[in-house]
C-alpha cells in the first residue's frame, strides 16, 4: 500500500526538479564557464571577433520586466518592442551584425553573461560599484531617475517625508524590484524606518500598490512614465520630484575591452546623429537630462569583493536567517496541508454524495496547476478580487503559507484516501457493532490506523514541501533560495553562497530523511508481526 | 428477546433471504447452520443493522428495526447496538490499540464509563476468557484463538442482552477452535443469550438449545439438536449434514 502511494508521488517529481533547478541556477553556469573560456580563446581573439564571425550580437534581457525596455507588442505578442530593442538594433548595425534577443530572468542575467550564452546585458542594468567590479560596463546609454509612486486614493503620502513612521501608523511598506538601484536608494534614504519588499518584477510591485497591499513603490522614471499611460497604471499617482540619478549601462564580460569600446563608439555615434534621441522620444523617455549622456562616465572599476571565508562570515548569518523563514513556512504550511487533506479525503470517502464531486475537482485543480501559478494567484490576483468586497491587503507570509498548504492538501488528500481504502471493512463494522456512531468510528478507529499507513508518504511530502518553499520567492517572500539569489547577484561570491545554501538545505532536510527511513522500518516491522 | 418475521433481502438480482423467520428467548442459545451462501450470515447481520433488509420485521430487545430504504435512524441504531454484541469471523480487533484498550473501547467510548471503571470491567472480562496476561499486547502479536477470545471479551464489555457470533471459529485451526468454543460454552452455561452461525456441529449439538437450518434464504427446520440431528429431521437437513 505504502509503496503504491510513493509511486503516485513520483508524478510530482517534475515539480520538485524545477525547484532544484532554481537553487542551482548559479552552479549550473560553472561548467559552461570552463568550456567557453577554452573554446573561445582557441577560435577567436575575443568576443568582438566572435560576434562579427557569428553575425549576431546576442543581448540578454527579461521580457517580464516589461515596458518600455523590452516587452511583447500588445498588437502582436510574438514581436518584441521597447526602446532597448531598438537600441540593440542600432548598436548591432554599427558593429555590422544583427541583434538577437535572449530571454532570461532579470536577476540571473550576469550568470548567462558569465557562461557565454549572451554577449552583453542590455536591460536597464544600473551602473553600480558592485556590478562594475564583476563585469565590464559600457558608457551610459540612459540617465535614469527614481520616482515615488502611491495609490491614487492614498491621500496620506505626498512626499518622501510622509513615508517616515508617524504615531498611530505602522511602518510604511515600500515595494521595489529586487536587485535594482531603487533598493539601495530607499534603504539609504529611509533606513529601517520603512519596510522594503523586493519583487521579481516591476509590474508586480506597482500592482501591489494599486491593490492596497503595499503603501508605495519606487520605480525607475521610464517605467513610471510608461505605466502612467497604460490602464494598469491608472491607479497610481506620482509623488514628489524624481530622485537618485543614475546610469543604465551595457555590461560585457570582464576583459572584453574591444567589444565594450565598439559598443561605446556605437552609442556615441547614435547620440550624435540623433538616432538615440528619436528612439527615446518615441517612448516618451527623452528629457533634457539626457543631454549630459556623453559627458557622463561612471568609474569603470568598483570596490573589493569578499571571497572565501570572508564571504562565508559576512553572508552566512543572512542566509541562516532566511533558512529560518524556510523552516517557518514549512512548519506552518504542513499542518494546514495535513488537516485540509484529511478533511478532503474523509469528505470524498465518507461524506455526503453532494460533496464528492466538488472535492474531487478541488484535488484535480490543485494537482493539475503549478504551485507557482497558485501562489501568484493568491498574492496578486486575489487582492484585486477582495478589493471588490472591501478587503484590502494580503500578508505575504500568510499568502505563502496558504498557497503551500492548500496546494499540498491535494496530495495529502490522495495519500489519506489510499490509506483509508487500505483499512479493512471489518474495522468499521466492528466499531459500529460496538455502538459507535460513524463519526466516532472514524475518529477512534479508522483515521488513527490510516494515519499510521500514510505516515511515511506524508513525511516524504513534508520534505518535498520544505524544498518547494523556494517557489514562494515568486511572491517576494525572502526564504533561503531568494536570499541566495539576491546575495549572489549583488556580491559575486556565487560559489561560496551556493555551497552555503545547499549546505543549509541539506542540514535541514537530512534529519527528516533519516526520520522517514526509521518510521518506514518501524511500521514495516509492525505489520509483519 | 429476538423476533424476526418473514425477512427478505436481495443483493442485486440475487435473493439472499426469502422470508426467514425465527424467535429467540432470553437465555437461549440459538445455532444457525446451513451451507455457504444460504443466507445465515446475512440474516445475523440484519439483527444489528450491519445489513439493511428489504422487507419483513425485526425486533431486538424491544426495539424495532426498520427495513427498506432509509432503514433505521443512525442514533436509534447505535442505541440498539449497545445491547447487541457481535463477534466476527476475522476477529476485527483494532490493531492500533492494546488488548485492554480494545475491550475498554465500548464501555469508555460508547457507554460513557470512566476510564477506571472501563479498565476494571475489561480486566475482569479478559480474566474470564483467559487473556489476563495479555492486557498490554497488541492484537497483531496474538494467535487467532487468543484474538477471538479478546473479541468475545470486547463484545461482552457493553453487557449486551444478546451476542451474535458470525462463524467465530472458521478462521481458526482445530486447537484454537477448541479454546474459543470452550469460552463460548462457558458463556452459554452462564445463561448468556447467543445467536451462533457455525459449522462446528459437535459444539452446536452439545451447546445449542435450538438449531435453525438455512437453505437458500429460508429456514427449513427449527428445533432442538436432538430433533435436527436425529432420524426424524427434514430431508434437506439430512442432506446438509451428510456433506
Amino acid at each position: 500500500m505504502v509503496r503504491s502511494i510513493c509511486m503516485r508521488r513520483s508524478v510530482r517529481s517534475g515539480n520538485r526538479f524545477l525547484t532544484g533547478a532554481a537553487l542551482f541556477r548559479g552552479l549550473r553556469t560553472l561548467v559552461p564557464i570552463l568550456l567557453t573560456s577554452v573554446t573561445a580563446s582557441s577560435a577567436f581573439a575575443d568576443r568582438l571577433d566572435e560576434v562579427r564571425a557569428r553575425g549576431t550580437l546576442v543581448w540578454g534581457g527579461d521580457e517580464e520586466g516589461g515596458g518600455p525596455y523590452v516587452y511583447p507588442d500588445p498588437a502582436n505578442p510574438r514581436r518584441l518592442v521597447g526602446f532597448e530593442v531598438e537600441l540593440a538594433e542600432v548598436i548591432a548595425a554599427e558593429l555590422g551584425v544583427r541583434a538577437e534577443f535572449h530571454q532570461a530572468d532579470w536577476n540571473t542575467l550576469p550568470n548567462f553573461l558569465e557562461s557565454g550564452e549572451i554577449d552583453v546585458i542590455l536591460n536597464g542594468y544600473e551602473w553600480s560599484p558592485q556590478r562594475a567590479s564583476l563585469m565590464l560596463a559600457s558608457r551610459p546609454y540612459y540617465i535614469y531617475e527614481l520616482q515615488l509612486l502611491v495609490a491614487k486614493r492614498n491621500s496620506q503620502i505626498n512626499s518622501w517625508e510622509d513615508l517616515l513612521p508617524r504615531p498611530g501608523a505602522g511602518q510604511a511598506k515600500i515595494g521595489v524590484m529586487q536587485g535594482t538601484a531603487a533598493v539601495g536608494y530607499v534603504r539609504g534614504r529611509l533606513g529601517d524606518a520603512a519596510r522594503i519588499i523586493e519583487y521579481d518584477g516591476n509590474t508586480n510591485a506597482m500592482q501591489q500598490v494599486s491593490a492596497g497591499v503595499d503603501d508605495a513603490t519606487v520605480q525607475d522614471l521610464p517605467i513610471a512614465v510608461f505605466y502612467r499611460n497604460l490602464p494598469q497604471g491608472s491607479g497610481l499617482r506620482f509623488v514628489g520630484e524624481p530622485v537618485g540619478r543614475g546610469y543604465y549601462v551595457i555590461f560585457a564580460k570582464n576583459g572584453e575591452t574591444r567589444l565594450i569600446e565598439a559598443i561605446n563608439g556605437a552609442i556615441e555615434s547614435a547620440f550624435r546623429d540623433g538616432r538615440l534621441r528619436r528612439i527615446y522620444e518615441k517612448y516618451g523617455l527623452w528629457n533634457p537630462t539626457q543631454d549630459g549622456l556623453l559627458a557622463a562616465r561612471p568609474e569603470p572599476r568598483g570596490d573589493v569583493v569578499l571571497r572565501g571565508w570572508d564571504a562565508v562570515a559576512a553572508y552566512g548569518p543572512v542566509l541562516i536567517e532566511a533558512a529560518g523563514t524556510t523552516l517557518l513556512l514549512s512548519f506552518l504550511a504542513m499542518p494546514l496541508a495535513v488537516l485540509l487533506g484529511l478533511l478532503v479525503a474523509l469528505g470524498r470517502m465518507y461524506g455526503p454524495a453532494v460533496l464528492r464531486a466538488p472535492l474531487s475537482v478541488y484535488v484535480e485543480v490543485l494537482r493539475g496547476t503549478p504551485l507557482m501559478m497558485q501562489l501568484l494567484f493568491i498574492y496578486f490576483v486575489l487582492p484585486e478580487l477582495l478589493k471588490m468586497v472591501g478587503i484590502h491587503g494580503m500578508n505575504r507570509l500568510a499568502a505563502a503559507v496558504i498557497g503551500l498548504g492548500v496546494n499540498y492538501s491535494a496530495y495529502e488528500a490522495e495519500i489519506y484516501r489510499g490509506a483509508l481504502q487500505a483499512i479493512p471493512r471489518g474495522q468499521m463494522e466492528a466499531a459500529l457493532a460496538l455502538g459507535m456512531t460513524r463519526r466516532k468510528a472514524l475518529r477512534l478507529v479508522i483515521v488513527p490506523q490510516a494515519l499510521r499507513i500514510a505516515l511515511p508518504a506524508v513525511t516524504n511530502d513534508f520534505i518535498a514541501l520544505f524544498k518547494d518553499t523556494s517557489i514562494c520567492s515568486a511572491i517576494a517572500v525572502i526564504e533561503l533560495t531568494k536570499q541566495y539569489n539576491i546575495l549572489s547577484n549583488s556580491t559575486g561570491a556565487r560559489l561560496e553562497l551556493a555551497a552555503m545554501t545547499a549546505g543549509l538545505y541539506l542540514a535541514m532536510s537530512y534529519p527528516l530523511s533519516v526520520m522517514v527511513r526509521r518510521l518506514e522500518r518501524q511500521l514495516g516491522g509492525e505489520r509483519e508481526k | 428477546m429476538i423476533c424476526v418475521e418473514r425477512l427478505f433481502k436481495r443483493f442485486g438480482s440475487m435473493e439472499v433471504l426469502r422470508g426467514a423467520s425465527m424467535s429467540v428467548a432470553k437465555g437461549e442459545v440459538a445455532a444457525l447452520i446451513g451451507a455457504s451462501g444460504s443466507g445465515k450470515s446475512t440474516f445475523l447481520r440484519c439483527l444489528n443493522g450491519l445489513e439493511m433488509f428489504d422487507a419483513g420485521s425485526v425486533e431486538v430487545s424491544g426495539e424495532k428495526l426498520g427495513g427498506g430504504v432509509g432503514g433505521t435512524a443512525p442514533t436509534a441504531l447505535s442505541h440498539l447496538r449497545r445491547r447487541v454484541g457481535m463477534v466476527f469471523q476475522q476477529f476485527n480487533l483494532f490493531p492500533h490499540m492494546s488488548v485492554l484498550q480494545n475491550v475498554m473501547s465500548g464501555p469508555l467510548h460508547v457507554l460513557g464509563l470512566s476510564r477506571g471503571e472501563a479498565a476494571a470491567r475489561a480486566e475482569k472480562l479478559l480474566a474470564r476468557v483467559g487473556m489476563a496476561d495479555f492486557v498490554d499486547r497488541r492484537p497483531g502479536m496474538l494467535s487467532g484463538g487468543q484474538q477471538q477470545r479478546v473479541a468475545i471479551a470486547r463484545a461482552l464489555a457493553n453487557e449486551p442482552d444478546v451476542i451474535l457470533f458470525d462463524e467465530p471459529t472458521s478462521a481458526l485451526d482445530p486447537k484454537m477452535t477448541g479454546e474459543v468454543l470452550s469460552v463460548m460454552a462457558d458463556l452459554a452455561a452462564d445463561g448468556q443469550t447467543m445467536l451462533v452461525v457455525s459449522h462446528a456441529m459437535e459444539f452446536v449439538r452439545r451447546t445449542a438449545h435450538r438449531v435453525h437450518v438455512f437453505v437458500q434464504g429460508e429456514i427449513v427446520e427449527s428445533g432442538p439438536p436432538a430433533q435436527v440431528f436425529g432420524e426424524g429431521a427434514h430431508a434437506l437437513t439430512r442432506e446438509l449434514l451428510e456433506h
